[in-house]
C-alpha cells in the first residue's frame, strides 16, 4: 500500500535545520499514525475478503473501493499537515475540511519527547511529542519523521525553549543563537498571546550547528533486577499468588473450568506488569546542559528531555520486600501530563528516573537533583504512636531554606523531596484522633498529579510554627529562584556542571546550572 | 460547644489577622439544601415502609426525618467553621469541624479564579468563591459569600494574583 503515495515532495532533505520553512512529516505517517487501528483495519479487510470470496457475487471491486477511500484519505491527511517554526512558535496546520491550525509558545514548553512505537520502529520513523503544563493533554504531536531527523528538531527545539525565556532577561544568553536570529526574527510573525516577548529568540542553524551538547551518564537500569524487582512488587506477587493458588485448585479439583474466574485478575496483573517492564526496560539518565535526558523502552522507546527547573518534587520509594534486597525507586513529579493515549495508570505514575536500584544509585541520582538535600531527621513527638502506629517507624520530615523532605509509609516507605520555590499551597490538617493526641498534620502541595509532601502527626505547635514559617520560606525561595535563573541562564548555555557535586555543596549556594530544580 | 465556636485554631503569628466570615445566610441556605433532601426522602421512605404497615411507615419516616434534623444541628457548627482572611501575600481559609483545615494559598499561586452560585445560594443571592493552583490537591473555596463581596474578592484576589503570579 506504500506504492501508491507520492513521492516526498517536502523540503530538500539537505537542509532539516531550517526549521522555519513550511515542512511536511514523512509520507509514511499516516500509517504510523493509524497504528492499532491500521492493524485493525487489516484484520477486517481480510475478513471482508475472506467472507466475499465464498459468495458467488463477485464483490472484489468493493473491497479496493474501501481499500483506495482509506489509502486517499490517508495521503490528503498527509498532504495538508505542515508545520514550521517562527518566533519562537511552533505552528502545525492540519485538516482540510475542519482546517486546524495550532501554536505552541515553546517557552511554555515543559518537556519534548522523541517517541517511537512498534511500528514506527520498524520504517524508521519517530514521533515528537511537545509536553505543555495545561491540565489537558494539548501538547502538540509531530507524526512522524525519520528518526534522525526527530532527534535534530528535537535538539533544535530544545536549544529554542531555553533561549526563549531568558531572552527578556538576559539578552546575552542567546549569544550563539543571538546573530543568526535576528534576521529571521525580523520576518517572523509576532507572537501569540502573552508569550510573546520571546520572539527574538527564534530558529537558529546555529544550535543545530552546535551539535550534541555534552552529556554525562547518571543512571542506566539493569534488565534483570528490573524483572525480579517486578516480579517482587505488588502487582508481581498478586499475579504469582492468584496463579499458583489456581494452579493448585486445578490439582485438587480437576476442573480446569474454575480458574475462569481468576482469568481476568491474572490477564490484568500480566498486562500491568509487562507495560511496567516495556516501559522501564532500559532506562537510561543522563545529564546534558539542557537538562535530564532520560530514554526507556523496549518495544516502544520514549526519549525525553525534563528542562531545568521543571522537576515539581523528587520521591523515593521503598516496598517492603525491595528494601530487604536494599532496592528502591526514585521518580520525579514534572507538571503537565502525559501525553494522549498512554493508559490512565501510566498517565498518573510519575517519572521514574531510577526504576530500580541500590540506594547508592537513588542517592547519587538525588545528589544530582537536589543539590545538599536534607534528610528526614525529625521525628513525631513519641504520643503520635497512638495515632499511627505502624507508621511511626518511618514518619520523620526535614527542611532547610530550600527544600522540605517528608517520610511515611510503613510498607512501602515514601520519602518525597519539594523545593520550596515549587511550593503551591500548604494545608494545616487536624484529624479527630489527632485533636485529642494534641498533634497536626502539613501538607505541602505542588503542581502536578497530586503530589503532596505530609509532614504528619507533629504537635500542635510545631505546626503552627510551619504553617506561619512555611510561606515566608516558600517566598524567599522564589525569589532567589528567579534571581538565580537570571544570573545563571546566561551561563548555562556555555558552562554545563561538570563536576559531580553531590551532597557536599552548601545548601544556599546560587549555583543555579543544571540543577533541574534550580531556575525557571 | 456553642454554633460560633469554630474550635482551636493555628495560631497565624499576627494576632490582629481579620477573619472574614461567610455570610449569616449561608446557614439558611445550608439548611435548606438539607431539608430539600431530607424531606422528599423522609416521606418516600415513610411510604415505601407504610405499604408493610403504618408504624414501619412511621418509624423509618421518622428515623428519617430525626438525621435529617441531626445534621442541620451539625452544620451551624460547620458553617460557623468557615473562615477567610487576605494577608499581604498569600489567602488563609480555615474549615471543618470534626477534620479542621486550614490552607495557605500564595496570591501568586493562583491560576485562576470560579465563581458559582446553585440554585439555593442564588436565590439567597450567595456565592462560592473557588481559587484554583497548579496543584490539584489545594482546596481553596469560600462558600457562602454575599454576592458584592464575592465580586470584591474575586477581582481583588485576580488582581492580587497577576501582581505575583510566579511560573510553575
Amino acid at each position: 500500500m506504500t506504492s501508491q503515495l507520492p513521492a516526498y515532495p517536502g523540503p530538500p532533505r539537505g537542509a532539516p535545520g531550517d526549521v522555519a520553512a513550511w515542512h511536511r512529516l514523512h509520507p509514511l505517517s499516516p500509517v504510523v499514525r493509524s497504528g492499532r487501528h491500521l492493524t485493525g483495519f487489516l484484520v477486517l479487510l481480510l475478513v471482508l475478503i475472506f467472507v466475499n470470496a465464498r459468495q458467488a457475487g463477485n464483490d472484489f471491486i468493493s473491497d479496493l473501493i474501501v481499500v483506495a477511500i482509506v489509502l486517499v484519505a490517508g495521503v490528503i491527511s498527509w498532504a495538508v499537515t505542515r508545520w514550521r517554526v517562527a518566533g519562537g512558535v511552533l505552528l502545525i496546520e492540519s485538516g482540510l475540511i475542519r482546517r486546524q491550525s495550532r501554536r505552541f509558545p515553546l517557552s511554555q514548553v515543559q518537556a519534548i519527547d522523541v517517541v517511537q512505537t512498534g511500528l514506527a520502529r520498524v520504517l524508521g520513523l519517530a514521533e515528537i511529542r511537545l509536553r505543555m503544563a495545561g491540565a489537558d493533554s494539548s501538547g502538540g504531536r509531530l507524526v512522524a519523521l525519520r528518526l534522525a531527523e526527530a532527534q535534530g528538531l528535537r535538539q533544535q527545539l530544545l536549544s529554542m525553549t531555553r533561549s526563549a525565556p531568558a531572552a527578556p532577561a538576559a539578552p546575552a544568553a542567546g549569544s550563539l543563537q543571538a546573530a543568526p536570529a535576528a534576521d529571521q526574527a525580523a520576518g517572523a510573525a509576532p507572537g501569540p498571546g502573552p508569550a510573546s516577548p520571546h520572539a527574538a529568540a527564534a530558529s537558529s542553524p546555529a544550535a543545530a550547528a552546535r551539535g550534541q551538547p555534552e552529556e554525562r551518564m547518571a543512571f542506566r537500569v539493569r534488565s534483570g533486577r528490573l524483572a525480579v524487582a517486578l516480579a517482587l512488587s505488588i502487582t508481581g506477587l498478586i499475579a504469582v499468588v492468584v496463579i499458583a493458588g489456581s494452579v493448585t485448585l486445578v490439582s485438587v479439583v480437576r476442573q480446569p473450568g474454575i480458574t475462569a474466574a481468576f482469568l481476568p485478575l491474572i490477564v490484568g496483573a500480566v498486562i500491568g506488569i509487562w507495560r511496567q517492564f516495556n516501559g522501564e526496560y532500559g532506562t537510561t539518565v543522563t545529564l546534558a546542559p539542557d537538562g535530564l535526558r532520560l530514554r526507556s523502552g523496549l518495544v516502544q522507546t520514549t526519549a525525553e528531555t525534563i528542562r531545568p527547573g521543571r522537576i515539581q518534587a523528587v520521591r523515593l520509594v521503598e516496598p517492603l520486600v525491595w528494601r530487604a534486597f536494599g532496592w528502591c525507586r526514585l521518580e520525579v513529579d514534572v507538571a503537565g501530563p502525559r501525553q494522549r493515549r498512554e493508559n490512565r495508570s501510566e498517565g498518573r505514575r510519575l517519572r521514574p528516573l531510577v526504576p530500580v536500584g541500590t540506594r547508592a544509585d537513588a542517592a547519587k541520582m538525588l545528589g544530582e537533583l537536589v543539590s545538599a538535600a536534607p534528610a528526614p531527621s525529625e521525628k513525631p513527638p513519641g504520643h503520635a504512636r497512638w495515632k499511627a502506629p505502624l507508621q511511626y517507624h518511618f514518619l520523620a520530615w526535614g527542611g532547610d531554606d530550600r527544600y522540605v523532605v517528608a517520610a511515611r509509609g510503613r510498607l512501602r516507605r515514601t520519602t518525597t523531596w519539594i523545593p520550596l520555590e515549587k511550593l503551591q499551597s500548604v494545608r494545616w490538617v487536624q484529624g479527630p484522633v489527632q485533636r485529642r493526641l494534641g498533634l497536626a498534620s502539613v501538607r505541602l502541595d505542588v503542581a502536578g498529579r497530586r503530589v503532596t509532601a505530609s509532614v504528619q502527626d507533629r504537635t500542635v505547635a510545631e505546626a503552627d510554627d510551619l504553617l506561619g514559617r512555611l510561606p515566608a520560606l516558600a517566598r524567599a525561595a522564589r525569589t532567589q529562584a528567579t534571581l538565580a535563573a537570571r544570573s545563571g541562564s546566561a551561563r548555562s548555555g556555555s558552562a554545563p556542571s561538570s563536576g559531580t557535586s553531590s551532597s557536599g555543596t552548601s545548601s544556599s549556594g546560587t549555583q543555579a546550572g543544571n540543577r533541574p530544580f534550580r531556575s525557571t | 460547644m456553642t454554633a460560633a465556636d469554630p474550635g482551636a485554631r493555628p495560631g497565624t503569628g499576627d494576632e490582629d489577622l481579620r477573619w472574614h466570615r461567610p455570610s449569616p445566610r449561608l446557614l439558611r441556605a445550608r439548611r435548606i439544601e438539607v431539608a430539600l433532601v431530607t424531606v422528599p426522602f423522609a416521606l418516600i421512605g415513610g411510604f415505601v415502609g407504610g405499604a408493610a404497615s403504618a408504624a414501619i411507615g412511621l418509624i423509618v419516616g421518622l428515623g428519617l426525618a430525626v438525621l435529617g434534623v441531626l445534621t442541620e444541628r451539625f452544620l451551624a457548627r460547620r458553617v460557623a467553621a468557615w473562615g477567610y482572611a487576605e494577608r499581604d501575600d498569600d489567602l488563609m481559609v480555615r474549615r471543618g469541624v470534626l477534620i479542621r483545615r486550614q490552607s495557605v494559598i500564595p496570591y501568586g499561586r493562583m491560576q485562576y479564579i470560579d465563581v458559582t452560585a446553585g440554585p439555593v445560594e442564588r436565590s439567597l443571592s450567595l456565592a462560592t468563591v473557588r481559587m484554583h493552583t497548579a496543584a490539584a490537591a489545594s482546596d481553596a473555596r469560600i462558600p457562602g459569600l454575599e454576592r458584592d463581596e464575592a465580586a470584591r474578592l474575586r477581582d481583588q484576589l485576580a488582581s492580587l494574583g497577576e501582581a505575583q503570579a510566579a511560573g510553575l
